[in-house]
């Protein structure tokens, strides 16, 4: 309790004795009068201070650029560029700078990278509450604001933070399909990865020779061979993450490393599975798509349903007509399912890869090739094919196929999986194939398509 | 210019890159925000008070519980960090849940809809996978315990104090 709670507020001076161990009540208090976390000694971890926090920082840092990059892949995957209607940001201006036409080669491109991204996003979850612990003592620093440039610093650093729990909050969400958050997935960890990472380079920036200079301070090999008996905190002055009140150690720097990997290795084994395939989808007991797959041919794992997309059983019958569209003024070419049968058959063996980071394993696809398609609607080298899907009102019941993509021979319209004819799941009567493409891309139930020369 | 700099309290290099940090910021908080402007600062805010002030102080008290019955349990054991035995595998339990608690606890979502697959698995996986880490736990310490050189007397346990 502060001895100046004695006094009647407003009246300092009135009878009490004057002198350095009597306050003005109305002044900041100093830090030793502070109330909970504000006052320095509230914090008593001893392994707190600038070289756990340096290290888990550096580790954040090399995963998030690692996330940020394959985010970016991620995006240059659908094409955006190519038409408005692939495009789920076009509103981004400059930040779609570096885009470029996406490949359907290697094939496995587009499962690695979406794979590493949300594994990778997972695996950093407790490397980022490792951080926040060695660093929270900072949101109470007191004063709160000493100068403008400690504002400008402690604004960033809300962006800082905010952004990235924000963006690694709407990632696991996504992929557990809980939809809660204000606006599309897309537009939400697309910007709000932008707002991270401005404030992310600035802090690395700033914070550069700090970081150094904690990790030349105690060197990271002689650190990792400290027990928690022989664990000492850091030099009290060299940072306010140093409890000046330190307690008895209950674990070693090395200790917090090993705990924040082991919380790691848990998520990776537990997740990896549902990316990898194969016998280890098994392993994936907490991941959205680690449930094994049953052993029929249409037993594989699908993000959409035929409940869900809308599209009648009456449309996929007997009545169902494959409209292609070509970019002369001739009349559109079209064809029932038994006439797509009959023309050349090719199999392929290609999963399909969601942008949330699982994938199907290989599948035997056959149907017809796009381009055959393109050439019996007119189109020898097409520009770009638009896709319609009998689906109506989904996110993607329409998407636009590169040049590359509806030319590469692996790329068709599927007919049948696995030796069998699709499941309506699976997307019956016909659906796309593309190697490396988003599987929303892939398009399910499709009603025709429009190719541009 | 050097008064205006005193004020500042930092390098001009310093400005410079926080403006351009801002800039970018701005720039994509512009594409962003006019479509929900308070749900989207209410998501922001809500992420660093989740954090800052609901997640951590929860974890913390729930370790210095741990630490606090584990003090008043060790008297007559042989010093260890016992605190560490409960420590991790609870912690690692309690990371899972915070990862995988819509698909856990089986809130309303879109999965079972869309992918044609039960979420009822994961509840039995997470118990199990946390039954599995403290009993893993627990071999680690019998282990720890039988391999104490049987000639040092059992003294009393100093450690599991407040704190990390």
């Amino acid at each position: 309790m502060s001895d100046t709670e004695h006094q009647p507020a407003g009246s300092p001076a009135a009878g009490s004795p004057s002198g350095p161990a009597r306050r003005h009540p109305l002044r900041l208090a100093l830090p030793g009068d502070l109330p909970g976390p504000f006052r320095r000694s509230f914090w008593r971890s001893p392994v707190r201070g600038p070289w756990l926090a340096s290290v888990l920082g550096l580790l954040l840092l090399g995963g998030v650029l690692v996330l940020f990059v394959t985010g970016l892949l991620s995006y240059a995957a659908y094409n955006p560029d190519l038409s408005p209607v692939n495009d789920t940001t076009p509103g981004k201006g400059w930040l779609g700078f570096y885009l470029f036409s996406w490949p359907t080669r290697p094939e496995w491109l587009y499962q690695v990278n979406q794979g590493l991204h949300v594994t990778l996003g997972l695996v950093l979850v407790p490397i980022l509450l490792a951080k926040l612990w060695s660093v929270l003592p900072r949101l109470f620093e007191w004063p709160p604001l000493r100068s403008p440039a400690h504002a400008v610093e402690r604004l960033s650093l809300f962006l800082l933070v905010g952004g990235g729990v924000f963006e690694f909050a709407t990632g696991i969400m996504n992929i557990q399909q809980w939809y809660v958050f204000p606006g599309s997935f897309y537009t939400l960890h697309f910007y709000g990865a932008w707002v991270f990472v401005a404030a992310l380079a600035v802090h690395a920036t700033v914070k550069f020779p700090a970081v150094i200079r904690a990790l030349r301070s105690r060197g990271l090999l002689r650190e990792l061979r400290v027990s928690t008996a022989g664990t000492r905190q850091e030099a009290p002055d060299a940072s306010p993450l140093v409890s000046p009140a330190p307690a008895a150690p209950t674990i070693s720097r090395r200790g917090v490393l090993a705990f924040a990997g082991a919380g790691s290795l848990a998520l990776l084994a537990l997740s990896a599975g549902q990316s990898i395939g194969g016998p280890l989808r098994r392993t994936a007991l907490l991941a959205p798509h680690g449930q094994a797959e049953g052993s029929g041919p249409g037993n594989f794992q699908v993000n959409v349903t035929v409940a869900e997309s809308g599209v009648q059983a009456r449309q996929t019958g007997a009545s169902w007509r494959l409209i292609l569209t070509g970019p002369g003024a001739g009349r559109p070419v079209t064809l029932t399912r038994g006439e797509l049968l009959a023309m050349p058959q090719v199999s392929v063996r290609l999963p399909i890869n969601c942008v949330e980071g699982w994938s199907t394993g290989d599948q035997e696809w056959t149907g017809v090739r796009l381009r055959e398609l393109a050439r019996l609607a007119g189109a020898e080298h097409p520009a770009n094919a638009l896709v319609e899907s009998l689906q109506h009102g989904g996110a993607f019941g329409r998407v636009v196929l590169s040049a590359g993509q509806v030319s590469d021979p692996d790329s068709l319209l599927a007919l049948r999986v696995n030796g069998a004819d699709l499941s309506p799941d699976h997307g019956y009567p016909a659906r796309v194939i593309v190697p490396a493409s988003p599987g929303v891309h892939n398009t399910k139930w499709v009603a025709g398509m429009t190719f541009a020369s | 210019m050097r008064a205006l700099l005193r004020w500042y309290g930092a390098s001009p290099l310093h400005l410079l890159a926080f403006l351009g940090c801002f800039g970018l910021a701005g720039y994509a908080a512009a594409r962003l925000v006019p479509s929900q402007p308070l749900g989207i600062a209410t998501w922001f805010l809500g992420a660093v008070v989740g954090h800052d002030l609901l997640l951590f102080p929860l974890y913390s008290l729930a370790d210095r519980s741990m630490a606090a019955v584990i003090r008043h349990r060790t008297a007559e054991l042989p010093a260890l960090p016992w605190l560490n035995y409960l420590r991790v595998p609870a912690a690692l339990s309690g990371l899972l849940l915070l990862v995988w608690f819509p698909l856990i606890v089986r809130l309303r979502t879109r999965y079972q809809a869309s992918t044609t697959l039960s979420p009822s698995p994961f509840l039995w996986h997470w118990l199990a996978v946390t039954g599995a880490l403290f009993l893993l736990s627990a071999a680690a310490l019998a282990l720890r315990i039988r391999t104490l050189p049987s000639e040092r007397p059992p003294h009393t346990c100093r450690l599991g104090r407040r704190g990390r």
